[in-house]
């Protein structure tokens, strides 16, 4: 049993627990709820009335309980009655769209034109008072409410191409309907479900309350409301029994719902709870930048043995293992690897990005900075990172069109990160917008600052947020997958982009995370290659792709199709998942000259020759 | 490869398809050609590669194809019957006779039923084996296409993407057809785990004899895997030939122009810059008069303004639409 179905136990006892206790009201040892005791009315809870006796001296347990008999089977029934044919108009109307959504949809949105209350009387007073006018009236007041989501769900869900697979295998639309569509709208039709239930209670209540509802002497909880509020002075528990029977019962019925829906979630998303119940970045006490002492060396940027870990319940789950590398001013270092490979997780802790669950666990990342001091990246706090980020170091980001605010204009985007890091007054900095954008290749830059994101095309996007990466001179620029969605001519000409870049500053590292090798044979003088969360292989990339030292690196070159191969080198299985990492080489059930010793202990780093690193114990047999 | 020599199977002629956008409340609506002047014609048994840029029409020519999607104007037949001119019910009975496989491989599985319930599906639409068959139909399904038979129960987010595509292969399989469109089937895959479904495709292709229409912007895939290749620019198809000649000496300037920009590992030494092919695709709502590829050519003169070029012939099957059209070497090597 997942926690999710767990989770649904409490709400759906006390829901059953309602359920038999009114479906069995006529075999329960009730008194009758109408026999009157004048002289003990108003008669506080005792032995024999555990809740006590009414105005009229009725028993007050056996007419809450007789009392929801109604009221559920009014809310309940019209509840289902309305979903019913609210989603089926709204599938309908969703899946076909044309003249069928103007005779389903369209028309019952008429209804909602109509003040509720308004139209719950006018029915009730037609047909007359009592429980299957009202459920007929609650039924067509909230039928338009389930159309219209079920409608929104479905335009959503008839899109997606598992629908469109369906069509392409000839499947009948009724059927799609039925077996596809319904079944992935759930989650809205169930949270509208408990919703309708809970304001169906509240105007049964209401209209009983006004006399329009069940007719006296039948109990139900609005009219018993409605009574006991006359005599509230005289006994006020009248008031509270009803009223907690029905506040409680829509609570549980909210509950339900809302576990119901992510019990049948296949993914078994849970909420990961409210941001102020997560771990902050600056949660854990690091102290405020112990300045390391380190072996002076020339280089930009140093990893050493960086580790990052999903802190999970107890045990820590380690995504990355021991990275190290390093990037010397003017260099470009790609990291190249598989998704799941960590690549993207080791370029986002160097900047404190990582998401909230994951932190780094070991190891340091010591960056020089302008000022010639070394800071290890990965004990800053949130607040001297920030201060870095921009001026020392700076990301571009896959997809460009999530990265830049849709609301602001190029422009302020812009001129609010220059203004991050310099003192400057607004003509300067309007200047030195357009200065940006034409340094970043963007046609009209005069033009494109009072443009908004979704009027560049994807390349211009993409430009664009290398502007703001630049905009502060990065002394590093750490680009993740920075061409991945881009179209081979755009992609060359962003390439292209970052080496005039690397040009114009001479000093400036790049950090360049791409799982495609031919970028990385474009555009990178050193190459690391990581799977599975550790570093396999490292060296200068002509080196490493002429000679590959690492059975991956090889296949990773032989699956690519480039060449005449008639047939392509795959490497069979898949990435391990972080939890069930193999115990020695982490490569080996996929490597073709795994032995025994591999699969004991993890591999350590050796040196096939200069400048070159490699993880694996047989390089110098099979590569 | 044992197919009959020129046995066509699926024929589109003259396709266009026009998607009218507004602009603005009031707007007047104005014509957005996503395809235009299409002829393609598939023979059983053959691949087509089809590569372009995003918006240059490729995924509505395969959607098209396939019948999903009506053509403005033009007629698709399978097998010598028109697609758009059936009855719903003829329709849906020769939809067992093509199928799909999407680009994303999180998106085209439902993720509320379980894999053998979705690969059963078209077995029991098109009543492929009787029911009681089923489930070995089903496993006999998973294990062509390299899935392990315990994953018949799970559901779809059990799986990694190449798996899922597996299954999504394993789906379209299943009503065993003559034709299967594939969008950018490998382009959301690892590298590692893309030659494993081009070799599942290449494999099948081999076995089933299927006819292929292949979407893809990865030039190097296509190359691997087709026989045919089909280049679009801007709605168009601007050069149409044999995978040899299209890419070993590309007649057309955009052809050439994709292939260079291509990343490659073998660097050529020439200087990156030289490669980039400058501007963006135009809008298609303002498409540049004549041939729409000349506000990027390197070769364009005033003559290419005047019309559109037709796709004259540049060898047996092979065909460009360029006014200077002529086989060029490119500069990136040939395979060894």
């Amino acid at each position: 049993m997942t926690g999710a179905q767990r989770r649904l136990i409490l709400p759906a006892s006390i829901a059953t627990f309602i359920a038999v206790l009114v479906l069995l009201a006529p075999f329960l040892p009730l008194a009758d709820v109408r026999a009157m005791d004048v002289p003990g009315r108003f008669s506080p809870p005792s032995a024999e009335h555990w809740l006590g006796q009414d105005e009229f001296g009725r028993d007050v347990m056996s007419r809450l309980i007789w009392g929801g008999r109604a009221s559920l089977f009014i809310a309940i029934g019209s509840a289902l009655a309305a979903a019913v044919i609210g989603t089926t108009l709204g599938l309908l109307g969703g899946f076909f769209r044309g003249l069928v959504e103007i005779i389903t949809v369209r028309a019952s949105e008429v209804i909602l034109c109509l003040p509720p209350l308004l139209l719950a009387l006018l029915v009730v007073t037609i047909l007359g008072a009592g429980t299957w006018p009202l459920i007929l009236a609650l039924t067509l007041l909230y039928t338009p409410n389930y159309a219209r989501v079920v409608y929104a769900a479905t335009l959503q869900v008839r899109s997606l191409d598992y629908v469109t697979a369906q069509t392409a295998m000839g499947t009948h639309p009724m059927q799609i309907l039925v077996r596809t569509v319904l079944p992935n709208i759930l989650p809205p039709l169930l949270v509208q479900m408990s919703l309708v239930v809970a304001s169906a209670m509240v105007i049964e209540s209401g209209l009983s309350f006004l006399g329009l509802g069940v007719v006296p002497p039948t109990p139900s909880w609005g009219l018993m409301i409605r009574a006991a509020r006359g005599a509230m002075e005289q006994q006020w528990l009248l008031l509270l029994w009803p009223s907690l029977a029905l506040a409680g019962t829509i609570l549980t019925f909210n509950l339900l719902c809302d576990r119901l829906q992510i019990a049948l979630d296949p993914r078994g998303i849970t909420g990961s709870g409210a941001l102020w119940l997560r771990r902050g970045h600056d949660g854990p006490p690091k102290s405020a930048a112990p300045a390391p002492k380190i072996a002076k060396s020339d280089a930009l940027l140093q990893v050493e043995d960086m580790s990052i870990s999903l802190a999970k319940g107890s045990k820590d789950i380690e995504l990355v293992r021991n990275v190290s590398f390093t990037v010397m001013p003017g260099e470009t270092r790609a990291i190249v690897g598989e998704s799941g490979s960590g690549k993207t997780l080791s370029a986002l802790a160097l900047t404190g990005l990582l998401p909230d669950v994951l932190s780094v666990s070991g190891g340091r990342a010591l960056l020089r900075t302008r000022a010639d001091e070394t800071v290890d990246l990965t004990r800053l706090d949130e607040a001297a990172l920030r201060a870095l980020r921009g001026g020392e170091l700076s990301m571009v980001f896959q997809d460009a069109s999530a990265a830049l605010n849709p609301v602001l204009r190029l422009g302020e985007q812009l001129g609010e990160v220059i203004k991050a890091h310099n003192d400057m007054d607004d003509g300067a900095v309007a200047e030195r917008v357009v200065a940006l954008l034409r340094q970043v290749g963007m046609p009209d830059p005069e033009q494109r600052v009072r443009a908004y994101p979704h009027e560049l095309s994807g390349g211009q996007r993409q430009r664009a947020m290398i502007a703001v990466a630049v905009a502060n001179d990065p002394r590093l620029l750490i680009a993740d997958e920075p061409t991945t969605a881009l179209d081979p001519t755009i992609q060359a000409q962003i390439l292209k982009l970052f080496q005039t870049l690397k040009e114009a500053t001479a000093d400036m590292g790049l950090i360049f995370v791409t799982h495609d090798l031919a970028v990385v044979a474009e555009i990178a003088d050193q190459v690391t290659v990581m799977y599975a969360g550790q570093v396999v292989e490292e060296g200068p990339v002509a080196e490493v792709f002429a000679r590959p030292r690492h059975p991956y690196t090889a296949a990773l070159i032989a699956s690519v199709p480039e060449g005449g191969a008639e047939r392509l080198v795959a490497i069979p299985g898949t990435v391990p998942v972080p939890a069930e990492m193999p115990k020695g080489c982490r490569f080996a059930p996929r490597c073709a000259h795994a032995i025994d010793a591999c699969r004991r202990d993890i591999p350590d780093i050796e040196r096939p020759a200069p400048g070159r690193r490699t993880r694996c114990i047989r390089w110098k047999e099979v590569t | 490869m044992q197919t009959e020599p020129e046995q066509t199977l699926i024929e589109g002629r003259g396709l266009a398809r026009n998607f009218p956008q507004r602009r603005g409340l009031l707007g007047q609506a104005r014509d957005v050609w996503a395809l235009r002047d299409v002829n393609l014609t598939i023979a059983r048994g053959e691949t087509v590669g089809v590569v372009g840029e995003s918006g240059c029409g490729k995924s509505t020519l395969g959607r098209i194809m396939l019948g999903l999607d009506e053509p403005t104007t033009g007629t698709v037949d399978f097998d010598g019957r028109d697609l758009f001119a059936l009855s719903g019910p003829e329709r849906r009975k020769l939809a067992r006779r093509m199928q799909m496989v999407f680009q994303d491989p999180f998106g085209s599985l439902d993720p509320r039923r379980s894999v053998g319930a979705q690969i059963a599906d078209g077995l029991r639409t098109h009543d492929i084996v009787p029911a009681n068959e089923i489930p070995t139909e089903v496993a006999r399904l998973a294990q062509q296409v390299g899935l392990s038979h315990d994953a018949i129960n799970r559901r779809p987010h059990e799986f990694s993407g190449g798996q899922r595509q597996r299954i999504a292969i394993a789906r379209a399989l299943a009503t065993r057809p003559d034709f299967i469109v594939a969008d950018e089937p490998v382009s959301a895959l690892d590298v590692s785990i893309q030659a494993q479904v081009v070799n599942l495709l290449m494999d099948l292709r081999r076995d089933l004899n299927l006819a292929m229409l292949f979407i893809s912007h990865d030039l190097h895939v296509v190359r691997h895997l087709c026989n045919r290749i089909v280049v679009m620019y801007l709605g168009r198809i601007v050069e149409e030939g044999p995978a040899d000649k299209v890419f070993g000496s590309p007649a057309h300037p955009y052809t050439r122009a994709l292939l260079e920009s291509t990343p490659s590992m073998k660097p050529t030494g020439r200087d990156l810059g030289d490669r980039v092919l400058p501007g963006e695709l135009p809008s298609p709502m303002n498409p540049p008069s004549g041939c729409a590829f000349r506000t990027r050519c390197p070769l364009a003169e005033p003559a290419c303004a005047q019309a559109v070029p037709p796709l004259d012939p540049q060898g047996p099957g092979w065909r460009a639409a360029c006014i200077k059209a002529g086989p060029v070497k490119p500069a990136i090597p040939e395979p060894a």
